[in-house]
C-alpha cells in the first residue's frame, strides 16, 4: 500500500543525486543576519558542496570557488513562501468536498518565468499548494526555487515532510454547497465533511490492517479490501505523517479545526491565512498549531472583513510560531517588505520580522533542521540585499540555492525564459490579477455566472 | 445556486448594516488651532524647514519656519524628532465605493452600461466607510475615488478621507473615466484568441469614435442653442465639460501599443485635459508620452511584468523610468480589491528602489496629483494659505516601520484609530485567555 | 457503405490501370461496379529500389503475390501472371508507419463544453470520467474515413489508431491503412491501451494531478482483483466471488507486461508525467506525438519507453510576416518623418529582434528534434496524432534540413516504427516474406517536387495522379548563368552559377557572397532535368566539398546544398536571362 508512494520517493532520491546541482561560494564581508543566531558584521559565509561550511571572519577563499564581495550587503536566508501557487500546473481539483489523493508533486512546472521572478525576491523555497476549494484538498510539495531545469522532479526538496491543504469557510462551501448544491454549505458542513473523511479513513485502515494480518495466517484466501488512494492519504494524517496547512479565516472555524483535529489525535497543523487568527491565538498557542498569515489582507471577501494588521504581531506575542505568505506570484516578490510592515504594525524586532519569512515558516513545513537560518551544516539558500531587507529600499542583488547563484541582478539578461512558445504572438500582453484569491483558480466552471460579474 | 446568493447577500446586508452603524463611530475629530513644534518640515515645494513650526488654524496652514510665535490658545503638539509632510494622495481608489472585494451589494463603482459618465462616484462616497480610517492614519489623507467598468464608467471625485457628507468630503476635482480599448488580457482566466482580442478593440474603438462625434454635435447644439434646445442627454452632459476643456479627461490605459493609440486619439479629438492612468507599459514607449506633454499616473507599482520576457522588475522601474524621460508622473496604488491604499507610499518606495529619485517619487504622491487635479493651491505641499491636510511620522514615510503620529485633514486634527487598530487594542492580550477564569 | 468504399478504391485502381493502359476499353465501360481485380500479382520493374536505409537497388524489380513481398532485386524474373507496371525513373520506398493517430476514426462532435453541469460532479459515471479502457478501437474505425486516404496518399501504409477521448478512451490497433472494414484492416488488435493525462469536463477528475491519482487507484485495485480473480480460479469453493470489472480487466494485459500503454505526451512536462506514473507502477510504455522532446532526451533515452516524435512542427516565420511586423513596428514608434535609409533602431525595435531572433531558435528546436534523437542513438518513429496532414511531406523536409540525415528519416517512417511495434518481421523493409506494403514515387521521397506516383497497401494498389504529360519538347538546358540563393545557418548564401555544355560535356563554376573568388564545378553528372555537382568551399582554413543537387524546371531550379557535416540546405534559382 505504502509501496507507490516509498517506490515515488526512492525514485525522486535517485533523481536527486543524478541531476541536482551544488554549488561552492564564498560571501565576502557582508553583514550576515542568521536570524537564529544573531546579526554578525563584516562576515563571510563559505559554501561547500550546497552547504554552510563555515560562517566567520576573514576565511580564505578555497581556489576556484566564485567569491560574492558582499560589502556594505546584507546577507539572509533564503526566503520561504509558505503559501504559494506558482511553479505548478492545475490549483484545484474542485470537483469534489474531499480530494486528497491528488498531489501537487505531480504537476510541478519547472519553467513557469514565475519562479523566476520570486527569485528576485530573494524566495529559495516555496510551499507550491492546492487550492481552497475543497474542505480537504489536495496534498502540496516544498520546492526549491532551482530555475534552470527541466525537470519538475529536481524543483522538489528531497525528504520534506509531507503536507496537504484543507480549506474551511467560504470559499468550499461556496464551490460544494452553492456551486453544486451538496454538503458543505455551511461551517458546519465542513466540520462534518472533515470528521465524516477521517472517521472512514480510521475504518479503512482497520479494515486493511485485519486483511495484511489475515494474510499472514496460511492458507488465507479473503477478498482484499478496495483500495482507495483518498482514504489512503487521510490514513497518512491520521498516522501523524502528513501536516496539515488549513486555509481558514474566522476564528470559530479555526477552533472547530483544532477541536477536530483534537479529536482524531491529529497533532501537526498550520492554519493559513488564519485573519482571525489573532482571535484564538491563546487556543492556537496551547494546542501548538502554527499560523501562516498576509501581513495586511483584508477587504477582498466578507470573512477577510474584520481583519488587522496586526494579527502577526499579536499572533507571535502570544507564542504562536508564524510566518507571512504571498499566495500570489507578485506579492512573493517582496515578501521582505511585508515582513517589514509587522514593525508598523506592532512593533517586531528585526530578528522576529524575519524569522517571519524563514526560520518559521521552515518549522511549518518541517525543513527548519535543513533550511531558514544561516547556520553551517544547513543549506546554502542565502538572499544577499542591498540596504536592510526590512527596508523599502531593500533590493535583492542575489539569490543562491543550494549553493548555485540562480538570480543575479546585475548579470542576468532581461529575458530568461527557459522556453520560447514556438506560437508566441508578439503583441500578446496579460495583466496580472491584482489581490484576487488565487486559491479559488480552477473552480471557475462552477461559478460561470458569477465569475463573470466578479472579474468586470 | 440563485437561493444560496439571495439568502447570503441578505444575511451580508444585514450583517454589514448593522456593524457600520456600531462601528462608524470612531473618536471625532478635533478643529481648532494647532501648532506643531520642534519639527521637521517636508514643504516639498520650499525645501525642508528643520526644527520649524507649522501653524494650524481655521482649517488652513497660518505659518510655516523656524521662528514662528504661537498664538494664545492654540494647542501645541512637540513634534521633536518627527517629520511633517503634506497629507499623501492616492489617485487609485474606489474609497468609499466599496466595502468587501467578493461582494456585489457593497460595491458601487460599477454600474450598467459602457456610455454611463454621469454616474458620479461623489454621489455615492460612503463617508462612514472602514477603509476610510484605516487609510488615513496611515497618512493617506486625500482620495481619487473612481468607478470602474466599462468604456465610459462614471465620474471619478477627489476627496478628502474626513467629514460626514460627500460635500464636507470634496477636494475640488471631478474627471471623467475613460478605459480606452484594451488589446491586453485581463488575466489567466481571459482566453480569447488573438483575432477575438483584435476584433473586440477594433470594435471598441468604434463605438468610442462615435460617442465622441456626438458628445462634439451636443456640444455644437448646445452651445448654438445656449444650453436651450439640446435635449435631455445625460451621458452627453457628463461628456460636455471635457468636450470643451473645462474637465479632465482620465483615461486608463495599459499596453505600449494601446498608449501610442490613446495618444493618437487625443491629438485627433483635440482632449485639453486628458491624464493617462495605469500606463504599465509606459516605459517602452515613454518618448512619445514625454512629447505629449500628457502628464500620467502610473500604478499600480506592485506587479510583475506585463510580458514573460519582460526584466522581471519592470513594473518597479516603470515611474522612474517615465519620470526620467521628462514626464510628469503621480503615483497610484490602485489596490482596490483588498482596500490597501494605506500602502501607497510602498508603490513609491518600490518606485525609488528601483531607480526613480526620491524626492520625484514623494512629489509623485503629493504635489504632482495636486497639480494634475488642479487642486495645487489647496493641497500637495505644506505652504502658508493651503489647507492643513498634512500628516506627522517619525522617519521617511515610505520606510516600512515609520509610525504616523498625527494625522490632519483641512484642518481637523484625525484621531489615530481605526477598527484595525480597535482589533489590535482588544486582542493583543485578550481576557480571558484560554481558560474562562 | 461497403459499396461507396469499394468505389472509392476502384477508382484508384481505374486510374492506376489506365495509366499502365491495360484494359481501358474493360475498365470505362463499367464505371460504377466494383471489380475485381485479375489476379494479385504485381512487378514494379527497372526501379530504384530503396528496400531501405542505405539499401538501394538500382534498376531492380520487386514482384508482390497475394498481399505478399516474393521477390526483390535487381535480375529477378517478372511472373507471367503479374500485372507489370514500368517502374523506370520512378523510387520504390517501404510503405510507411504511423506510430499513433486517430486516422480512420471519425472526430467526435464538440459536445464536451455543452455538457450539461453534473449533480455531484465528484462521481461521475466511468464514461463521462473518461474512463473506457475496455473500449476497442476497432468498433469505430471506418475505412471510408478520409484521413485514412489522406495519410495514404502520402505513402503511409500503416498507423497505430486509436480512439479519441481523455485518461483512457480505449485499446489502440495498429491498421492497414486501406481495406474493406475495420477488421479487414487490423493487423494487431489490442496492440496498446491507450491514455491521455487529460481531464474529465466539469467532473472528477478534471485536474492532471486528479487523473494521475485516478490511474494509480484504477492501476492498483486492478492488480488486486487479477490476484484475487487468479486465486478464485484456483479454488472457488468457499470464496466470495470476485465480481467481474471491465475497466480492470482491461489492465491485466498492462499488468503482465503483454501490452504497453501510450499516452500522447506532445509537452515537455506531459512526457516527464507520464515517466512518474511508469516509475511508480511499472508498465511497459510508449510515449506519442512527442513534441518537446529534446530538453529530456536523457530521460527519455534512459526510460526505455518506446518514442514516436511528433510529425507536427511550429509554422517558420513567413517572410512576409516578418515585414509586417516591421511595419507594425514602425507605426508603433510614430516616426512620422520620410522614412530614411540609415534610419537608426529605436529600443523597441532591438527588442523587437531579440523576441524574432528567440523564436526563431525555439522554431528550430523543435525542427531539429529528430536530428537531435537520432544523433542521441534513440530508435524513434513518427506520429501523425496532431500534424495536419498535408504538412508531413514539407516537415519532413524541415526535419532532415535540420540535420535529420535522410536514411535516418527513412528509418523513422518504415523500419524503427515496425520495430517498436513488433511488427519488423511484417513490415519496414522491401523483402521476401514481408507485407507488400510500398510507396512508389517519381523522385527521391524528400524531394521538394518528389510526388507519390502508387501506394500499395497488402498488395493492393492505390494510384496517386498520372504522370504529368511532357511537353514535347521538354529537352531541358542547363546551359547559362543561373543566379540562386540558399538559407544556411551561416546566413543567406547568394551568387552566380554558370553552366556550359560541349558535345555533352559539362564544365562550369559558382560564386558566392561567402567565397573570395568563384571555384570550378566537379563531378558534374546530369540525369534528366536533374543536375549534381560538387565544388570545394575554403572554410577557414579547411576545404570541404560542397555538393549540389538541383533539379531544372523551365527557367528556375530548386535543390539542396550538403555541406558535408554541417548539413543540408535548400537552394533555389533562376535563370539570368539572355540579352
Amino acid at each position: 500500500m505504502k509501496k507507490i508512494f516509498s517506490i515515488g520517493l526512492a525514485l525522486l532520491l535517485v533523481n536527486w543525486c543524478l541531476g541536482q546541482d551544488k554549488g561552492n561560494l564564498l560571501i565576502k564581508n557582508g553583514t550576515v543576519l542568521t536570524v537564529t543566531k544573531g546579526t554578525l558584521t563584516e562576515t563571510d559565509v563559505l559554501v561547500k558542496d550546497g552547504k554552510i561550511a563555515q560562517i566567520g571572519k576573514n576565511i580564505a577563499a578555497p581556489q576556484g570557488v566564485r567569491v560574492i564581495d558582499a560589502t556594505g550587503l546584507f546577507v539572509m536566508p533564503g526566503i520561504i513562501d509558505a503559501h504559494s501557487h506558482i511553479a505548478i500546473d492545475g490549483i484545484n481539483e474542485a470537483t469534489s468536498p474531499v480530494t486528497a489523493e491528488v498531489f501537487e508533486g505531480d504537476v510541478v512546472n519547472p519553467l513557469q518565468i514565475g519562479i523566476y521572478h520570486a527569485l528576485g525576491g530573494g524566495v529559495t523555497a516555496v510551499h507550491a499548494m492546492h487550492g481552497s476549494a475543497n474542505a480537504i484538498g489536495g496534498q502540496c510539495e516544498t520546492l526549491k526555487l532551482r530555475y534552470g531545469t527541466f525537470d519538475g522532479d529536481a524543483m522538489k526538496m528531497e525528504g520534506a515532510p509531507r503536507t496537504i491543504k484543507f480549506a474551511l469557510g467560504e470559499n468550499p462551501t461556496r464551490v460544494h454547497g452553492g456551486g453544486s448544491g451538496i454538503v458543505p454549505r455551511t461551517r458546519m458542513g465542513v466540520e462534518f465533511v472533515i470528521r465524516q473523511s477521517f472517521s472512514n479513513a480510521k475504518k479503512y485502515m482497520e479494515d486493511w490492517d485485519a486483511y495484511n494480518k489475515n494474510k499472514l495466517v496460511k492458507g488465507f484466501r479473503g477478498a482484499p479490501p478496495a483500495y482507495n488512494l483518498r482514504l489512503e492519504t487521510l490514513a497518512e494524517i491520521l498516522k501523524g505523517n502528513i501536516i496539515i496547512h488549513c486555509h481558514s479565516y474566522r476564528a470559530d472555524e479555526i477552533f472547530m479545526l483544532l477541536n477536530v483535529c483534537k479529536d482524531f489525535g491529529i497533532k501537526r497543523v498550520v492554519f493559513q491565512h488564519v485573519n482571525e487568527g489573532f482571535k484564538v491565538a491563546p487556543e492556537l498557542a496551547a494546542y501548538g498549531a502554527m499560523a501562516s498569515v498576509f501581513s495586511d489582507w483584508w477587504a477582498y471577501k466578507f470573512e477577510v472583513y474584520y481583519s488587522t494588521a496586526y494579527n502577526a504581531a499579536i499572533l507571535t506575542r502570544n507564542g504562536v510560531v508564524t510566518s507571512i505568505n504571498s499566495d500570489d506570484a507578485e506579492m512573493m516578490r517582496h515578501l521582505y517588505h511585508e515582513a517589514g510592515k509587522t514593525q508598523k504594525y506592532g512593533n517586531l524586532s528585526d530578528d522576529e520580522a524575519l524569522a517571519l519569512i524563514t526560520i518559521n515558516p521552515a518549522k511549518q513545513l518541517g525543513i527548519d533542521a535543513r533550511t531558514g537560518s544561516l547556520e553551517a551544516g544547513k543549506d546554502a539558500d542565502i538572499a544577499i540585499f542591498k540596504n536592510h531587507p526590512l527596508s523599502i529600499y531593500g533590493v535583492p542583488q542575489f539569490t543562491v540555492v543550494d549553493g548555485i547563484v540562480r538570480f543575479d541582478r546585475a548579470a542576468d539578461p532581461a529575458d530568461m525564459r527557459l522556453m520560447v512558445d514556438p506560437k508566441q504572438n508578439l503583441d500578446d500582453v496579460t495583466f496580472h490579477d491584482k489581490n484576487v484569491d488565487h486559491c479559488m483558480e480552477g473552480t471557475e466552471f462552477l461559478f460561470s455566472d458569477l465569475f463573470q460579474a466578479d472579474k468586470k | 445556486m440563485k437561493n444560496f446568493q439571495l439568502v447570503a447577500g441578505f444575511f451580508t446586508a444585514l450583517f454589514c448594516a448593522v456593524v457600520f452603524h456600531l462601528e462608524a463611530q470612531n473618536a471625532k475629530g478635533k478643529y481648532g488651532t494647532f501648532a506643531l513644534t520642534n519639527a521637521t518640515i517636508e514643504t516639498i515645494t520650499n525645501g525642508t524647514v528643520s526644527n520649524g513650526t507649522v501653524l494650524i488654524s481655521n482649517g488652513k496652514i497660518l505659518a510655516v519656519g523656524a521662528n514662528i510665535a504661537i498664538p494664545q490658545g492654540a494647542e501645541v503638539i512637540d513634534c521633536k524628532g518627527l517629520t511633517v509632510y503634506p497629507g499623501m494622495i492616492d489617485s487609485g481608489t474606489n474609497l468609499g465605493l466599496s466595502e468587501i472585494g467578493s461582494d456585489p451589494r457593497t460595491q458601487d463603482f460599477n454600474e450598467v452600461g459602457d456610455l454611463v459618465p454621469q454616474m458620479k462616484a461623489l454621489t455615492a462616497v460612503n463617508p462612514n466607510a472602514v477603509a476610510i480610517p484605516v487609510t488615513r492614519i496611515s497618512g493617506i489623507t486625500t482620495a481619487l475615488s473612481s468607478p470602474r467598468g466599462d468604456m465610459f464608467p462614471g465620474t471619478a471625485a477627489l476627496i478628502n478621507l474626513h467629514g460626514y457628507t460627500p460635500e464636507q468630503m470634496f477636494a475640488g476635482f471631478e474627471g471623467v473615466v475613460l478605459n480606452f480599448p484594451n488589446t491586453g488580457r485581463r488575466g489567466f482566466f481571459d482566453r480569447r484568441t488573438d483575432e477575438e482580442l483584435k476584433k473586440a478593440t477594433e470594435t471598441a474603438l468604434k463605438k468610442l469614435n462615435e460617442v465622441w462625434e456626438r458628445a462634439v454635435q451636443y456640444h455644437k447644439v448646445d452651445s448654438a442653442t445656449q444650453g436651450k434646445n439640446a435635449g435631455y442627454y445625460p451621458e452627453m452632459q457628463a461628456l460636455l465639460p471635457v468636450v470643451r476643456g473645462q474637465r479632465a479627461l482620465l483615461v486608463e490605459v495599459n499596453t505600449s501599443k494601446d498608449i501610442l493609440a490613446a495618444l493618437k486619439w487625443i491629438k485627433e479629438k483635440k482632449i485639453a485635459k486628458p491624464v493617462l492612468t495605469g500606463v504599465a507599459e509606459g516605459w517602452r514607449v515613454a518618448d512619445q508620452i514625454a512629447k505629449s506633454k500628457i502628464p500620467v499616473i502610473a500604478g499600480s507599482v506592485l506587479e510583475i511584468p506585463t510580458r514573460d520576457y519582460d526584466r522581471y522588475d519592470q513594473a518597479y522601474a516603470n515611474p522612474g523610468l517615465l519620470k526620467k524621460a521628462g514626464i510628469k508622473v503621480a503615483i497610484r496604488s490602485e489596490e482596490t480589491n483588498n482596500q490597501n491604499f494605506r500602502n501607497l507610499p510602498y508603490h513609491a518606495g518600490f518606485a525609488v528602489a528601483y531607480g526613480m529619485d526620491r524626492r520625484e517619487a514623494l512629489r509623485a504622491i503629493t504635489i504632482v496629483p495636486a497639480e494634475i487635479f488642479g487642486v495645487a493651491d489647496k493641497l500637495g505641499s505644506i505652504e502658508v494659505g493651503k489647507s492643513a491636510t498634512l500628516f506627522v511620522c517619525d522617519g521617511d514615510p515610505f520606510e516600512t516601520k515609520t509610525q504616523i503620529k498625527q494625522v490632519f485633514i483641512d484642518g481637523w486634527q484625525i484621531p489615530m484609530s481605526s477598527r484595525q487598530t480597535q482589533l489590535y487594542d482588544e486582542f493583543l492580550k485578550r481576557d480571558p485567555g484560554v481558560s474562562k477564569k | 457503405m461497403i459499396e461507396s468504399i469499394y468505389s472509392k478504391n476502384f477508382r484508384a485502381w481505374k486510374v492506376a490501370l489506365a495509366a499502365c493502359l491495360l484494359w481501358p476499353a474493360y475498365l470505362f465501360a463499367q464505371d460504377e461496379k466494383p471489380i475485381a481485380p485479375v489476379g494479385k500479382t504485381y512487378a514494379i520493374t527497372n526501379a530504384t529500389i530503396v528496400q531501405g536505409p542505405g539499401r538501394k537497388i538500382e534498376k531492380g524489380t520487386v514482384v508482390m503475390k497475394d498481399g505478399l513481398i516474393t521477390a526483390v532485386g535487381a535480375g529477378v524474373a517478372v511472373p507471367a501472371e503479374a500485372i507489370v507496371i514500368k517502374g523506370d525513373s520512378l523510387f520504390v520506398y517501404p510503405g510507411f508507419i504511423d506510430g499513433l493517430s486517430h486516422t480512420g476514426i471519425a472526430k467526435p462532435k464538440e459536445e464536451r463544453d455543452t455538457r450539461e453541469r453534473l449533480k455531484d460532479p465528484g462521481n461521475p459515471t466511468n464514461e463521462r470520467a473518461g474512463i473506457t479502457p475496455q473500449n476497442d478501437v476497432r468498433t469505430i474505425i471506418n475505412p471510408a474515413e478520409k484521413s485514412v486516404e489522406e495519410l495514404r496518399n502520402l505513402g503511409f501504409t500503416v498507423s497505430q489508431v486509436v480512439p479519441y477521448g481523455n485518461l483512457l478512451p480505449g485499446q489502440a490497433a495498429v491498421v492497414l491503412l486501406g481495406g474493406k472494414s475495420a477488421d479487414d484492416m487490423v493487423l494487431v488488435n489490442n496492440s496498446a491501451l491507450y491514455s491521455e493525462l487529460t481531464g474529465a469536463q466539469n467532473a472528477y477528475p478534471n485536474t492532471i494531478m486528479a487523473v494521475m491519482a485516478k490511474w494509480r487507484e484504477l492501476y492498483k485495485n486492478a492488480s488486486l482483483q487479477k490476484n484475487y480473480q487468479a486465486l478464485y480460479a484456483s479454488n472457488r469453493n468457499g470464496v466470495g466471488r470476485p465480481v467481474t470489472d471491465r475497466v480492470y480487466e482491461a489492465f491485466y494485459p498492462v499488468i503482465d507486461q503483454r501490452m504497453p500503454v501510450v499516452f500522447k505526451s506532445e509537452r515537455v512536462m506531459e512526457t516527464q508525467r507520464v515517466f512518474t506514473l511508469k516509475n511508480d507502477l511499472n508498465f511497459k510504455l510508449t510515449i506519442g506525438d512527442v513534441k518537446e522532446g529534446w530538453p529530456i532526451l536523457n530521460k527519455i533515452k534512459s526510460s526505455g519507453a518506446s518514442v514516436f516524435l511528433s510529425l507536427d512542427l511550429p509554422d517558420e516565420i513567413k517572410k512576409e510576416e516578418k515585414k509586417a511586423d516591421k511595419k507594425d513596428a514602425k507605426k508603433d514608434s510614430v516616426k512620422t518623418e520620410a522614412p530614411k535609409k540609415e534610419k537608426p533602431k529605436t529600443a523597441f525595435d532591438l527588442e523587437r529582434e531579440a523576441l524574432e531572433k528567440r523564436k526563431k531558435e525555439s522554431i528550430a528546436l523543435y525542427t531539429s528534434q529528430p536530428a537531435e534523437f537520432s544523433k542521441a542513438g534513440v530508435t524513434f518513429g513518427f506520429s501523425a496524432l496532431s500534424v495536419k496532414t498535408k504538412d508531413i511531406p514539407a516537415n519532413l523536409r524541415r526535419m532532415i534540413a535540420a540535420g535529420l540525415p535522410e536514411d535516418e528519416a527513412l528509418k523513422a517512417l518504415t523500419i524503427s516504427p515496425a520495430k517498436l511495434l513488433g511488427l519488423e518481421d511484417r513490415l519496414g523493409s522491401i523483402d521476401n516474406g514481408k507485407i507488400a506494403n510500398l510507396v512508389v514515387t517519381n523522385k527521391p521521397y524528400f524531394n521538394e517536387k518528389a510526388k507519390v506516383r502508387y501506394v500499395f497497401v497488402e498488395g493492393n494498389v492505390y494510384k496517386q495522379e498520372v504522370a504529368e504529360v511532357k511537353k514535347a519538347d521538354a529537352k531541358v538546358s542547363y546551359k547559362g548563368t543561373w543566379s540562386y540563393t540558399s538559407e544556411t545557418p551561416q546566413g543567406t548564401a547568394t551568387g552566380k552559377i554558370v553552366l556550359k555544355e560541349e558535345k555533352g560535356n559539362y564544365s562550369g563554376t559558382i560564386s558566392s557572397n561567402m567565397m573570395d573568388k568563384p571555384a570550378d564545378l566537379k563531378d558534374i553528372s546530369v540525369d534528366k532535368e536533374t543536375i549534381s555537382f560538387t565544388f570545394p568551399f575554403d572554410a577557414g582554413g579547411e576545404t570541404l566539398t560542397i555538393e549540389v543537387t538541383i533539379t531544372v524546371d523551365g527557367d528556375t531550379f530548386d535543390g539542396t546544398i550538403t555541406a558535408g557535416p554541417n548539413g543540408s540546405f535548400p537552394v533555389k534559382g533562376t535563370k539570368d536571362p539572355k540579352f
